[in-house]
């Protein structure tokens, strides 16, 4: 059992690195759906543990939730903007993809050390879920920061929220369910609002290039 | 019955879509927030005369206490005002063809909205829902802050949406952290972020969790609160705003968010037993944010855009006291959450009048408020001594209190600090915003006379409101006061 | 001493007889899947027989780098091969860290196939040699931290160690750590290999050629031990995949040695049959990279070398 929410924890790790080696706005969005899906299977595994020993079947509809909105809805709201909003396929980053990368293994290794000063060794796998968890948290906002276009913010922020919501699943069997159904009420909005505003910067300023919102300084 | 605090806004909200009547529209909002006003000030009468400590309803959820109270009245008070400011302000936009009738209900409906959100957040006990209330609030206001929709309010609601958006979800993982520390303690876990609960069993929780978990939340809440380094959405959302949607940002908003990171902060103070590890943290960003701010105001050339770095400034003396914690520094920083929210809100307010009439947000294209809006420019001129800390405005009694505390509790460090900062801030302040007020050329378009009447009535007000309070508490709002400050400080 | 001896002498044998094979293997998947028929299975013993008979023809611009190259780069490879086991039930040459020895050798026919490709002065050769150099400083750190990891987990030192740990006690070693660590020597292989994606083996056009062009100067033998000396090296890499991800031994209880040796030799030609087959089935469904895609290709094997080694460090042993 714990075998598999290792290696599902390690599996979301890794999608979030490939995450940081895409280059294309398409790409980013299937990497997302993929690991809303090892989130789904996650939520599941413990779902399905929770109700075999306890009867209680909250983590397998927060499973089916998250299934739904993170898998199927939101990567479809958000390809749908990609394709209204015209951007000319260029560049998208920063820093070029292998500094990304190994800038990203630093933040594990930062993560790392962070939570070894606070938690023991010994108490089971705690460790191991909280800094691939945090280091998906910080991973997404690396890559918030690292993207020129606007989707690319978006899919960060909601890598972060996966980063957050995998921290809770597997330290603590998840939030009290009304919680959670708060948060997925408040993300669905928040990125709906999102797609809205990135219409109306492409109305204003022709691009979706964060770099040319700079008006407004100092 | 309390429930209906929760119930009344969002009903409002409602109630605008089904009329296209101008009128109609402005007496549902005045109504609603009127209504709002009037059931916040009887369940406080009816708390207070009953001498109740705290009053629970709907399944543990809801909550009220003496802090939870004031912030309530806070929040509810000067909406009305802005309510009813709103009416004059957007008239006179209307007049003028710049939005229309749907746009008009867009902005109640989000206003209300908004105002529910705020509501929400002090009304509830459960650290998580207080959450959801935080990110909503942020959700509400993106269209509203982004209302003008031209290029610098879509990028000023864009820079708020993804920065407080990030910061809100990096206080969601405090949470959790908060959250995962009482696993394996208690048998329910339904209880476990309820903050009644959380603050009895405050010393069993694990200290080095909650102390990671306090970093996430001030660097989280502290994102909606404007603190630096994290306040580089402020200036955009408070200046691109309409000016009522900017008192009320600038007003109530940040006090709601400073509302949560207090409760998380009580805590964990109670748990590590001493303030030193939060104290040190909150009083070195609240001295970073007064000192960036003092910086940030001297080049500034857009009037709104300076007072949103007055009310960064301000929301660090706010966490400057709370990281002192002493009771008398609580017992200040409550009472310059009031205070500021008058304040700031009088001014936004007053901005509001004279971009109407001026049509320009440069304060080197205003001259000569005093002759052509002559209260509003007294208004206006008195409140900017009173936000820069002049007595005998509250903004100084609050200070002066924070002050004292800082030195009684032998921080005379920070204390010094924080007098020279302030000083900054004021000659910062009043040498920009003085050459307003003078006339030297007054541009013939702009017609003499007051533009906003009702405004102008509810500007007054507040400024009444501020000179009062500055000068003699009434004794019973000093015993509020001192009650809700001593649950924050009582778990020392 | 005998077993010493005796097992050198198996080593290379198999290495240098069974490598040829491996080229011809994914030919014959690559004809296959484009409907051809393709070459023979044998058809690089055929070529090295022949090159072995040709004339060499040396550039007059070469000096003895160009000639020493070929016997250099063989030896080193084959030495290098030799600690790598292709069973573990012969005593081998083994000594604690020796892969760093083995990384240096092949470090080593690098380099001196490097400047053989610039010794000619020939434009294709200096930009093959480029390219391989950096092609090379990607993948050897994630092979380094990869094979510290292998053997961090299975707790020894030496490859011979390492593989006989994985033999031995199957289940524990088998971590999520431990497949991160094959996925990235399996990266790497391709790289070391000059597979595609990261290098065309069948090409001779300078848009695409990386290995190719180091050796465009060699002729007769020369050319046959350059082709060997690769051939042994991908042979190397496959082993090491073999021994240490497919370990089979653990099923072999057979008492004599001598029978345990044979049937442990049959094992290992069938498991470097399903992995050739796999590294021919991944060069059928990929296409190369963009020389300056390559770095990623490297961070990417770097990283899960990396998350490896973190996460088999988190788990607090």
């Amino acid at each position: 059992m714990e075998y598999y929410l290792d290696s599902l924890s390690l599996l979301i790790l890794i999608s979030s690195f490939v995450l940081v080696a895409n280059k294309r706005i398409n790409s980013y969005i299937r990497t997302f759906r993929l690991q809303s899906f090892l989130l789904v299977i996650l939520a599941g595994v413990i779902g399905m543990e929770n109700f075999f020993s306890e009867g209680s079947l909250e983590i397998i509809v927060i499973a089916l939730l998250i299934l739904v909105l993170k898998v199927f809805y939101i990567p479809r709201l958000l390809q749908n903007t990609v394709n209204k909003v015209e951007y000319k396929v260029e560049k998208d980053f920063f820093l070029n993809i292998p500094i990304g990368v190994l800038i990203c293994c630093a933040l594990v290794m930062l993560v790392y050390y962070s939570v070894s000063s606070v938690i023991p060794a010994d108490t089971g796998h705690t460790r191991i879920y909280l800094v691939n968890s945090i280091s998906v948290v910080l991973i997404g906002m690396f890559f918030m920061i690292s993207r020129k276009k606007a989707i690319g913010q978006i899919i960060g922020f909601l890598v972060l929220e996966n980063g957050i919501f995998t921290t809770a699943m597997l330290t603590a069997n998840g939030m009290p369910i009304i919680i959670e159904l708060g948060m997925f009420i408040d993300l669905l909005t928040a990125v709906m609002i999102m797609g809205g505003l990135v219409f109306k910067i492409n109305e204003n300023f022709e691009s979706i290039d964060i770099n040319k919102l700079r008006n407004l300084r100092g | 019955m309390e429930i209906l605090v929760l119930i009344i806004p969002l009903v409002t909200s409602l109630l605008f879509w089904l009329s296209n009547n101008k009128k109609v529209l402005h007496y549902i909002n005045i109504a609603g927030s009127a209504l709002l006003l009037l059931l916040a000030v009887s369940v406080t009468g009816r708390f207070i005369m009953q001498g109740l400590d705290s009053l629970i309803f709907l399944s543990d959820l809801f909550y009220f206490d003496y802090l939870n109270l004031f912030m309530l009245d806070t929040i509810v008070i000067v909406s009305f005002l802005v309510s009813v400011y709103a009416v004059g302000y957007l008239n006179e936009e209307f007049e003028h063809g710049l939005i229309d009738i749907r746009k008009l209900k867009l902005y109640y409906s989000l206003t209300h909205v908004f105002i529910f959100t705020m509501v929400l957040v002090v009304s509830t006990q459960n650290l998580g829902l207080m959450w959801i209330a935080i990110e909503a609030t942020t959700l509400a206001s993106v269209f509203l802050v982004g209302f003008h929709n031209n290029k610098n309010a879509i990028e000023a609601a864009w820079k708020y949406i993804i920065i407080c958006s990030v910061g809100i979800a990096l206080a969601l993982l405090g949470i959790v952290l908060l959250y995962i520390s009482t696993v394996g303690l208690f048998g329910d876990p339904h209880n476990s972020l309820s903050w009644v609960f959380l603050y009895e069993n405050a010393l069993l929780l694990q200290g080095s969790v909650l102390k990671i978990s306090f970093i996430f939340v001030l660097a989280g809440f502290g994102t909606k609160v404007g603190l630096v380094p994290m306040h580089t959405w402020l200036p955009d959302a408070h200046s691109q705003a309409p000016s009522p949607i900017s008192a009320l940002l600038s007003g109530v908003l940040l006090n709601s968010a400073m509302y949560g990171i207090i409760r998380v902060l009580v805590i964990i103070n109670k748990n590590l037993g001493s303030n030193v590890y939060t104290g040190r943290m909150m009083m070195a960003i609240g001295l970073l944010s007064i000192a960036a701010a003092a910086l940030f105001i001297l080049p500034q050339k857009d009037y709104k855009r300076l007072l949103a770095y007055s009310s960064i400034e301000h929301m660090g003396i706010i966490a400057f006291a709370l990281g002192i914690f002493s009771p008398l520094a609580v017992y200040g920083a409550l009472f310059h959450m009031l205070n500021h929210a008058f304040t700031k809100s009088m001014l936004f307010l007053c901005t509001g009048n004279i971009f109407l009439k001026y049509k320009t947000r440069e304060i080197s294209k205003i001259t000569g408020v005093l002759k052509i809006l002559p209260v509003t420019g007294v208004v206006f001129l008195l409140g900017i001594f009173a936000i820069a800390g002049m007595p005998p405005f509250s903004v100084f009694a609050s200070e002066l209190n924070i002050i004292i505390a800082s030195f009684e509790a032998g921080h005379y460090y920070q204390g010094a600090a924080f007098i020279i900062l302030l000083a900054l801030v004021f000659a910062g302040i009043t040498s920009s915003m003085l050459k307003m007020f003078f006339a030297n050329n007054v541009s013939e378009q702009v017609i003499h006379g007051e533009v906003n009447k009702s405004g102008t009535i509810v500007v007054v007000i507040m400024l009444c409101i501020i000179a009062v309070t500055g000068l003699y508490l009434p004794e019973q709002i000093g015993a509020f006061l001192s009650s809700a400050a001593a649950i924050v400080s009582g778990g020392m | 001493m005998a077993n010493s001896v005796f097992y050198i002498i198996v080593q290379i044998l198999v290495m240098v007889l069974l490598s040829p094979l491996i080229k011809g293997i994914i030919g014959k998947i690559k004809a296959l899947s484009q409907k051809r028929q393709g070459p023979p299975l044998l058809q690089m013993y055929y070529d090295l027989y022949k090159l072995m008979k040709k004339d060499t023809v040396v550039s007059d611009t070469a000096s003895w780098i160009f000639r020493i190259t070929p016997y250099l780069t063989f030896t080193a490879t084959l030495t290098a091969s030799l600690f790598i086991p292709v069973t573990i039930y012969l005593a081998p040459l083994s000594f604690f860290g020796d892969i760093i020895m083995v990384i240096y050798l092949l470090a080593l026919s690098r380099f001196f196939m490097t400047l053989a490709g610039l010794d000619t002065g020939s434009t294709f050769g200096g930009m093959g040699s480029s390219r391989e150099m950096m092609i090379s400083s990607l993948l050897e750190p994630a092979l380094l931290v990869a094979v510290i990891t292998v053997g961090l987990i299975t707790g020894s030192g030496s490859v011979h160690g390492m593989m006989q740990a994985a033999a031995a006690d199957s289940i524990t070693v088998f971590q999520p750590s431990y497949l991160l660590t094959f996925m990235a020597i399996f990266i790497i292989l391709i790289g070391e290999a000059c597979r595609t994606p990261v290098d065309d083996p069948s090409t001779h056009l300078e848009l695409t050629m990386v290995h190719e062009a180091m050796l465009l100067e060699y002729s007769g033998r020369y050319l046959a031990l350059m082709e060997l000396g690769a051939a042994v090296k991908e042979l190397i890499f496959i082993t090491l995949l073999a021994n240490l991800y497919i370990p089979l031994e653990g099923l072999i209880e057979i008492a004599s040695p001598a029978l345990a040796l044979a049937v442990s030799l049959v094992f290992y030609l069938l498991k470097v049959l399903v992995i050739t087959v796999f590294i021919g089935l991944a060069e059928v469904f990929t296409v190369k990279l963009r020389l300056f895609s390559l770095p990623n290709l490297g961070a990417l094997s770097f990283t899960l070398a990396f998350l490896g080694f973190v996460q088999h460090f988190m788990l607090g042993r």
